[in-house]
């Protein structure tokens, strides 16, 4: 009988002290992505990270929220947050008239657009402007050749297309610069680590950010997440992030 | 051009052998229910009862005549819109009933056809013994008739199992999503999926194995 009411004792008492932990855990939001668009969220040796891992764990821990993170199909993702089985998409969702008209969205944190790139130490072309009269490489099938047209209206710049290669051709001096997207380009010189440097602002700007759904839980989230970005841009955390996947920085023009 | 790298190719299957579990789940609830909700849809339409019999034509016309991938999105993403409680169902559970749903359709076919091959003499034979039609049914049609059925419901079978690689769709780590996802980060996919491809021939081989057992348990009688 005493063994009987000390194990209900036990019993009472760990379930009281369940109960006290659950009002003090913290507040869990889910970040969909879909693990797979390097080095912004991707798996390796079944560990998930990248460069909205570390956004998040950041935001989370200024909060003192627990993140947990679901991994889906791109096609899945807007499901999953439009039925509210996640919070928020962190997957470099580019802010579309169509979707800010449904959604609310934080604050752009990357800003991604066109970018000429130059042989590193090439300080004549720091613009658009300058492209006039040079050989510009261009990628098969990439819609820079149209955008570089629309600004080129006397059809002064020389533009070249290329299968494959554009890189090695502007590092060789061949071509006097090349036109990709700045995340692109960020990622290809970091990875070939050819001598070639990014020239001036990119152009024709795009901007990533975060959606939640447009609901009193959305809005205080979009509150909560803005604060923190905001933050986070001040003390330079955010470009850290940035600069330790891209070696520049993707979260301001 | 890079060449194949093996060590990359060993490497993965401990990693993908960790969501093993989740596929292998997955398949076979989702066989058990099929294949009971087959039996019954497929007795439905052999004893061609009233009302009930439209209702397993729509069914199985619906079920069969959509893509799976397109039910599981109406499940998982479509319905919840319509009905809030669904909300709660999570993609585990919404998986598996999804793929139970949609190989039941065509298992119920499969099981109508060989209940149907079994001769009438079968059945009249049965009730000269003084048998019910559900007697008759347990102890002598049904296992002629699941003798018949059982390679093509083992085809059912393979293919529900392969199907459960469209759950990532969903969101569940199974072995395809992570098969996907460790390739593009490592961009090594012809390793990724030959993995991933060489774990569901390995499941299939011992389901064949099995099959054959069963196949040459049931002919013993023969």
């Amino acid at each position: 009988m005493i063994k009987f009411q000390s194990i209900l004792r036990y019993v009472a008492a760990s379930v009281l002290l369940m109960t006290s932990m659950t009002t003090i855990a913290q507040e869990t939001i889910k970040v969909g992505m879909s693990g797979r668009y390097f080095p912004f969220t991707f798996v390796q040796q079944d560990k998930l990270q990248g460069f909205e891992v570390d956004i998040w764990d950041e935001i989370a821990k200024r909060n003192d929220w627990q993140v947990e993170y679901v991994t889906a199909n791109f096609s899945g993702l807007f499901g999953l947050l439009e039925t509210g089985r996640i919070d928020t998409i962190s997957n470099q969702i580019t802010m579309t008239d169509e979707r800010k008209a449904k959604y609310l969205f934080s604050t752009p944190y990357v800003v991604d657009g066109a970018q000429i790139v130059v042989r590193k130490g090439n300080a004549s072309i720091n613009s658009i402007d300058d492209l006039a009269g040079k050989r510009v490489a261009v990628n098969l099938g990439s819609n820079f050749e149209q955008l570089l047209r629309k600004h080129d209206t006397e059809n002064q710049i020389n533009i070249v297309t290329y299968d494959a290669g554009i890189e090695q051709d502007v590092a060789l001096g061949r071509s006097d610069a090349f036109v990709m997207d700045r995340v692109s380009s960020l990622a290809l010189i970091k990875k070939s680590g050819l001598p070639l440097a990014m020239a001036g602002e990119p152009f024709e700007l795009i901007e990533n950010a975060m959606p939640f759904v447009d609901n009193a839980k959305g809005q205080q989230l979009q509150q909560a997440v803005n604060a923190s970005l905001q933050a986070m841009r001040e003390d330079g955390s955010l470009s850290e992030i940035s600069q330790k996947w891209f070696d520049g920085d993707i979260t301001r023009k | 051009m890079s060449s194949f790298d093996f060590n990359y190719l060993a490497g993965l299957f401990p990693i993908l052998f960790r969501y093993l579990g989740i596929t292998l789940q997955m398949a076979a609830m989702a066989s058990v229910i099929a294949l009971a909700l087959a039996l019954v849809l497929a007795l439905i339409r052999v004893f061609k009862l009233p009302l009930a019999n439209s209702f397993v034509v729509v069914f199985i016309s619906f079920f069969r005549g959509t893509p799976l991938l397109v039910q599981l999105f109406i499940l998982y993403y479509g319905l919840p819109q319509l009905i809030p409680a669904l909300i709660g169902l999570d993609a585990f559970s919404a998986a598996v009933i999804g793929l139970s749903l949609h190989f039941s359709a065509y298992m119920a076919e499969s099981l109508r056809a060989a209940i149907q091959a079994v001769p009438r003499s079968q059945w009249e034979a049965s009730y000269a013994f003084g048998m019910t039609r559900i007697q008759a049914l347990r102890r002598i049609v049904l296992p002629q008739a699941v003798r018949t059925a059982l390679p093509s419901l083992m085809n059912y079978l393979i293919d529900l199992l392969k199907s459960t690689s469209l759950a990532f769709t969903l969101g569940l780590a199974e072995i395809m999503a992570k098969a996907q996802m460790e390739a593009s980060s490592s961009f090594k996919f012809f390793e990724s999926y030959l993995a991933v491809a060489l774990i569901y021939w390995g499941i299939v081989l011992i389901s064949t194995h099995l099959q054959s057992k069963l196949e040459a348990h049931l002919s013993k009688a023969y």
